[in-house]
């Protein structure tokens, strides 16, 4: 029986989405968590290669595999808790129409992944890609309160819960949390809400780096807690300089006393964002990330942003960057080689700064690795929890590169 | 239910370990068993039966416990550690004979007739000058630090204080206070204080009459006991106890005290013996005065950290008036220094039988206070004046231990309102 | 134990600091839940980092099982080591190694105190978030652990959501770096991972916290209701408003007056069935105001009778004392105590409350409440005399009906307490085998002879066998002796790929 019958027979017809792919990697898309783990059962004993799809709009679907499992016929949304602020949704849900039905219920999922607005949410928890708003609501893992996920040999495995705390056992949940599906594909998200705001003002300063590092500077030391406090390229804000972002999400009273701040804190310079600009600025900022081939995150201590800037600028360009100096975090997207990421990645791991590698096609990512230079002792622990999850090495992902 | 003796008090502890942080000597060892939830762990068995009396490792830890009750008022359920401490002390004390050192100590320091003669000796050796000189961290040399700093400091009264008259109240003062009713108050004299701190006996008089009170001795009273039953020689400080209430069964005045851990044991009679009102009359010294506001004196230029004593903090729950007290002395400085509420290690004998332990807990105290650099630290009992002063000058700093009362007695002096 | 490993832990720590006789070694027979008991066969004291190395180095030479413990103050019985095992105690670890103020980071050992660190950083304008309510005692190593919460976790979040970077020494003695000085992951999630591992993955060394800038403006409310159902209304309103208050706990009228009997009484009305205690910060006065005015009038209308503001901060301590050592008041009410720890979600708390006093009523015991409303996170404490013959099985028996009633409408079984050995029972109530058996693997990952307080978290029994149950690590120092499967019967050989029928 060959691979495409076997899935037919195992899954019914409708789960082979497309018979032959542009690379003639056969796609399936299993309906439900069980189907998936009955996949990749199948696929451990007969020895296939499978890689990991959402929607296809973020990672390059160009891993050499012998099928594609896609997550996007994945896409119910079993509970939404106004009253808990939380909800359940499956891992192949787009982003855009899970944030619609939150607002509906007049709530809000405080994560705004690069990329467009149609990614699957597993595609955003699985590579851990947060977006500005990480300077006021966290890491994608803070927002994740579950998951279930299946492993390389098939096993449906549960993490977490539904409700805000949880210490039931071993916290798998963060493993899964930006493991490139290397520990398991996610089927499924416990997700921690928040009111949709009731005020939500952008305002946006341009101007040289080195001035708008140093507001950005004032408005932390002025006490302010803005959701996103973003330091981007000329390119990324289509500005003339650099530019300085800053949104304000709340109830009306406290983004009225943080405007009076800001406006304290930076000589009242910034301009205020009409809603409709304000939506638009923050889409394109996300979506111009990946129109570039290679996407990369560096998260060092909030003051050494500004020499990790320049780092940049000089080892492999800053045309399209996005910054968080108050966290310390930093995105860049553009066009490298394998060598200057691998010269860049040892540089920065001698200044004690990991650089995760989020996006690239298939021959960079795997001689590059999502991951690697780690710190002492790091190596062994990853090569085990890889062969704990999957045994077989069905999973094609680059978790380290080939150096 | 059959008479417990004491360890019936520690039934409600359940485990919780907020007093881990406030037990001294288990900040100095991080041992659960140099620890007040340990220690209780080890009582509870010794009641059960379930460790024996003579079991050298629960004697080591119970020994080491300051009895400073520093847990006590961070305790949640209440529990009553320091009668649980004193029930099992009593109960290694029926398997054991106290340590001869410990025998010698309590010989020397609190017989009636023999202390006499060592006091004077003492003294005498005090007033050579030769201790001060010797002062440093052995433990000979502790010692002699010690009893240096029980001398009198700065101008107040020198020498062997003349007892105040049995009979009526014998004014001291050049101007009377402003007060026109006198109250009578007990002098309660104590061992120690008597023997190396009659300066304080002084000070404490004429305070005291600066505020409108009457001070009158009693005869026939003795040492408290609390070093006995520290000691776990629980029979021997009933007698004392009974002693001391039946010389002051006349009348109802308070009982004034100057020394924390004579006040604290006074205060706890009850548990001893049949005190009836006795424990009711006891006062601090400092709660006499901040009674009365006190009168205000003359300035005092000094810096002044104050360190309560474990048993007037702890043990009495006497925060505030040593404060109020001092707030009467125009210009002097008073600060509280970090963990000021932790134990200095002077805890009666225990300074002279574990001295390792108690060095470790005094560490950390002359260490704010080098930092601090007051002219003058002020605790409100011997043991601990003479702790601090040793360990003061071991560490070669210039701080002087003192009894609060002898600075307002500085500043009244300085006021004008002694003869 | 034998007595050579009592002398060759006095050669590493120094006799001072090793535990051998039966009496030192009872005072850790317990942690902060005295309802489990377990005697250590050594207790060691190690009084730096090099020496703790030293210490699990030579535990893994001789292949013995050790329990890493902090304060002994968790709740779960999690700290305890029976007659086989080292017990290793982290108090004497207890440097503050540096405190970043620009970049709000500080490095501890594992035994710094909760409280302690806060009040280091106190001077900077910062404290450690996460407030435990036995912060005054706990260690920051126990709340890794643990991965503790406190009231102040509803807005600021729980222990790993603060922590950046760990240094850890395994049980084989190696010692791994995990995460980065600024708390962006290195690789996948380890730091996240090993936070709330409860000692099985190892013993934290060094740890790199967050530090948060001091709230600049503060209010705390107490709101006093004539029922918990209108007590836990008034929680769901809060929570659906979209103000994420800094805290919002509930307590009912056996624990205020528990509270209000001792030296801690705050004020709380003993003739209230139960109150709440909201605080509300933020960095700009008249937002936090205005916030407090909303909640203020929800509460109203949820249901209050009054609602007092603390008006200086020396009120707002008082209140926050009282409703900390409230576990420890409990002892007022009976010698003995079981507390536990589920989460419901917010909206049950209403119902799940009246099921909880129905079910004390049913055993007829004594059951006080006192939780972090805001979370869900339900802290019944059932008083007890254990002395009373058939007690204790009562108690159990309504333990278990309390936790059913809280899974049953979607909660978990701890929210910060941890399973240790108190909740391994109800682990197999939420979790499948195949769950269950994912986590033993991974604990096998970071110590591959389940050496490290050993029978804890993960009911062995109730785990299906997975495949390999993790590759032994190959790097240097791990090469000890392979124990067979212990408590394994049905441990499949590494490799196999075979599966048990459903």
């Amino acid at each position: 029986m060959s691979l495409l019958e076997r899935v037919r027979a195992l899954l019914g017809d409708d789960a082979v989405e497309i018979a032959g792919g542009p690379d003639a990697v056969p796609r399936v898309a299993p309906a439900s968590p069980d189907a998936v783990a009955l996949l990749l059962g199948t696929a451990r004993e007969e020895g296939w290669r499978v890689r990991l799809e959402g929607a296809g709009t973020w990672l390059p679907a160009d891993a050499p595999a012998d099928l594609a499992l896609t997550t996007r016929r994945l896409d119910r949304v079993p509970a939404i808790e106004p009253q808990d602020l939380s909800a359940t949704a499956e891992a192949g849900i787009g982003c855009d129409l899970l944030r619609q039905q939150l607002a509906d219920r007049g709530t809000w999922l405080a994560l705004d992944p690069p990329g467009l607005a149609g990614r699957t949410l597993g595609s955003v928890v699985a590579t851990a890609t947060a977006g500005p708003l990480r300077q006021g609501f966290g890491a994608v893992r803070d927002h994740v309160l579950g998951v279930t996920f299946v492993t390389g040999d098939g096993r449906l495995v549960h993490s977490g819960g539904r409700v805000v705390k949880n210490v039931a056992g071993y916290d798998l949940t963060k493993l899964e949390a930006g493991g490139f599906g290397a520990f398991g594909v996610i089927v499924l998200v416990h997700l921690r809400l928040r009111a949709l705001p009731r005020a939500d003002q952008t305002f946006v300063l341009a101007g040289t780096r080195e001035d708008l590092t140093q507001v950005a500077e004032d408005i932390v030391a002025a006490g302010l807690q803005p959701a996103a406090l973003e330091l981007m390229s000329p390119a990324l804000a289509r500005r003339e300089g650099w530019a300085l972002a800053v949104r304000l999400a709340g109830s009306a009273a406290l983004v009225a006393s943080q405007e009076a701040g800001l406006r304290g804190a930076s000589g009242g310079r910034f301009t205020a964002l009409r809603a409709d600009e304000a939506h638009g600025f923050w889409m394109r900022a996300a979506e111009s990330v990946a129109t570039r081939p290679v996407t990369f995150r560096i998260g060092g201590l909030p003051d050494s942003s500004d020499e990790l800037l320049d780092l940049l600028q000089h080892q492999v360009g800053d045309e399209w960057v996005s910054a968080s100096p108050a966290v310390g975090a930093i995105r860049w997207a553009g066009d490298t080689t394998v060598d200057r990421l691998r010269r860049l990645r040892r540089t920065l791991a001698g200044l004690e700064v990991p650089l995760t590698l989020e996006r690239a096609p298939w021959p960079m990512r795997s001689a590059v690795g999502h991951f690697g230079a780690y710190r002492e002792g790091v190596g062994p622990l990853v090569a085990s929890l890889r062969r704990t999850f999957d045994p077989g090495e069905a999973f094609v992902v680059a978790v380290e590169g080939s150096e | 239910m059959a008479d417990r003796g004491g360890f019936e008090a520690l039934d409600a502890c359940v485990h919780c370990g907020f007093c881990l942080q406030a037990c001294p000597t288990f900040l100095a060892t991080g041992d659960e068993a140099d620890g007040p939830r340990g220690r209780i762990e080890l009582m509870r068995a010794l009641e059960a039966g379930e460790l024996a009396v003579d079991d050298p490792a629960v004697r080591i830890h119970l020994d080491r416990c300051l009895g400073c009750r520093g847990c006590e008022p961070v305790c949640p359920s209440g529990v009553g550690y320091g009668r649980g401490i004193e029930a099992a002390r009593a109960l290694l004390a029926t398997r054991r004979d106290p340590a001869p050192l410990a025998r010698a100590a309590l010989w020397a320091l609190t017989t009636a007739g023999a202390s006499g003669i060592v006091y004077a000796l003492a003294r005498l050796l005090r007033a050579t000058g030769i201790p001060a000189r010797l002062a440093g961290w052995g433990r000979f040399r502790f010692a002699m630090g010690m009893l240096a700093a029980s001398a009198a400091k700065g101008g107040g009264g020198r020498g062997r204080s003349v007892k105040v008259g049995g009979g009526a109240p014998r004014s001291n003062l050049h101007h009377p206070p402003p007060s026109s009713t006198t109250s009578p108050v007990l002098l309660f004299r104590g061992c120690v204080m008597d023997g190396l701190f009659a300066h304080v006996h002084d000070a404490t008089v004429r305070t005291l009459e600066v505020n409108g009170y009457a001070v009158r001795e009693v005869p026939g009273q003795v040492c408290c006991g609390a070093l006995h039953a520290h000691a776990g020689l629980r029979e021997a400080a009933r007698q004392l106890a009974r002693v001391n209430v039946a010389a002051f069964a006349a009348g109802d005045e308070p009982i004034v005290v100057n020394s924390a851990g004579c006040g604290a044991m006074l205060k706890e009679y009850a548990h001893l013996v049949d005190a009836g009102p006795f424990a009711a009359r006891v006062r601090d010294v400092t709660e006499l005065l901040a009674a009365r506001g006190p009168r205000p004196g003359a300035p005092v230029d000094l810096q002044v950290a104050y360190d309560p004593p474990c048993h007037l903090l702890h043990a009495q729950r006497i925060a505030d008036e040593p404060h109020r007290m001092l707030a009467a002395i125009p210009v002097l400085r008073v600060a509280s220094l970090p963990d000021a509420a932790q134990c200095c290690g002077s805890a009666g004998l225990f300074t002279l039988l574990e001295p390792a332990m108690s060095r470790a807990v005094l560490a950390p105290k002359i260490e704010s206070l080098r930092a601090a650099s007051p002219h003058v630290v002020a605790t409100g009992n011997p043991g601990c004046i003479m702790q601090l002063g040793a360990g003061l000058a071991a560490a070669g700093l210039p701080t002087r231990a003192r009894h609060p009362v002898e600075l307002l007695d500085e500043s009244y002096r300085a006021a004008g309102y002694y003869a | 134990m034998t007595a050579q490993l009592a002398d060759a832990l006095a050669d590493i720590v120094g006799a001072r600091h090793v535990r051998t006789t039966p009496a030192e070694r009872r005072t850790y027979a317990r942690d902060g839940l005295p309802t489990h008991q377990r005697v250590p066969g050594v207790v060691a004291l190690p009084g730096s980092r090099d020496e703790l190395v030293a210490v699990v180095r030579l535990l893994a030479a001789h292949g013995v099982p050790f329990v890493p413990r902090g304060a002994g103050t968790g709740l779960s019985g999690g700290a305890l080591a029976d007659g086989s095992a080292v017990l290793v105690v982290l108090t004497r670890l207890n440097r503050i190694l540096r405190i970043d103020p620009t970049n709000r980071v500080a490095v501890v050992e594992p035994g710094v105190v909760n409280a302690r660190l806060s009040a280091a950083a106190a001077p900077l304008g910062l404290h450690y978030a996460p407030d435990p309510s036995s912060q005054t005692a706990c260690t920051i190593g126990g709340n890794v652990a643990e991965n503790a919460g406190g009231p102040h976790c509803l807005k600021y979040g729980v222990t790993a959501n603060h922590v950046l970077a760990l240094e850890v020494v395994l049980a084989d003695g190696r010692l791994v770096e995990l995460g980065s000085p600024g708390g962006e992951p290195w690789g996948p999630d380890l730091v996240g991972l090993f936070v709330g591992s409860e000692g099985n993955f190892g013993i934290a060394t060094r740890i790199a916290v967050r530090l948060h800038p001091l709230p600049r403006a503060v209010r705390t409310l107490l709101a006093d209701f004539a029922s918990l159902r209108s007590a836990g209304e008034g929680v769901s309103a809060v929570i659906a408003s979209g103000i994420v208050p800094a805290a919002l706990e509930m307590m009912d009228q056996s624990c205020i007056n528990a509270v209000e009997d001792s030296v801690y009484a705050a004020g709380y009305p003993r003739d209230a069935a139960a109150v709440l205690l909201v605080e509300l910060d933020g960095g700009a006065e008249a937002a936090v105001a205005a916030e407090a005015t909303t909640v203020a009038e929800l509460l109203l209308t949820h249901g209050a009778r009054s609602i007092r503001t603390a008006s200086d901060a020396a009120e707002r301590e008082r209140l926050w004392q009282g409703r900390k050592k409230a576990f420890g008041a409990m002892g007022r009410l009976s010698r003995d105590l079981v507390v536990q720890d589920a989460v419901v979600p917010r909206s049950a708390l209403p119902d799940v409350l009246e099921t909880i006093g129905r079910i004390a009523a049913t055993y007829q015991l004594t059951v006080s409440n006192v939780f972090h409303a805001g979370d869900g996170n339900l802290h019944p404490n059932i008083s007890f005399d254990g002395a009373v013959p058939g007690l204790k099985a009562r108690v159990d028996a309504a333990s278990t009906e309390i936790m059913e009633a809280c899974i049953a409408v979607g909660g978990t079984i701890t929210g910060e307490h941890g399973v240790g050995l108190d909740k391994l029972r109800y682990m197999p109530l939420i979790f499948d085998g195949d769950s269950l058996a994912a986590m033993r693997a991974v604990r096998r990952v970071w110590d591959p002879d389940e050496r490290v307080n050993p029978g804890k978290v993960v009911p062995v029994h109730a785990c299906r066998e997975w495949a390999g149950w993790g590759p032994r690590a190959t790097g240097p120092g791990s090469a000890g002796q392979t124990r067979p499967g212990t408590a394994d019967p049905g441990a499949m050989p590494r490799g196999s790929g075979d599966r048990m029928a459903v």
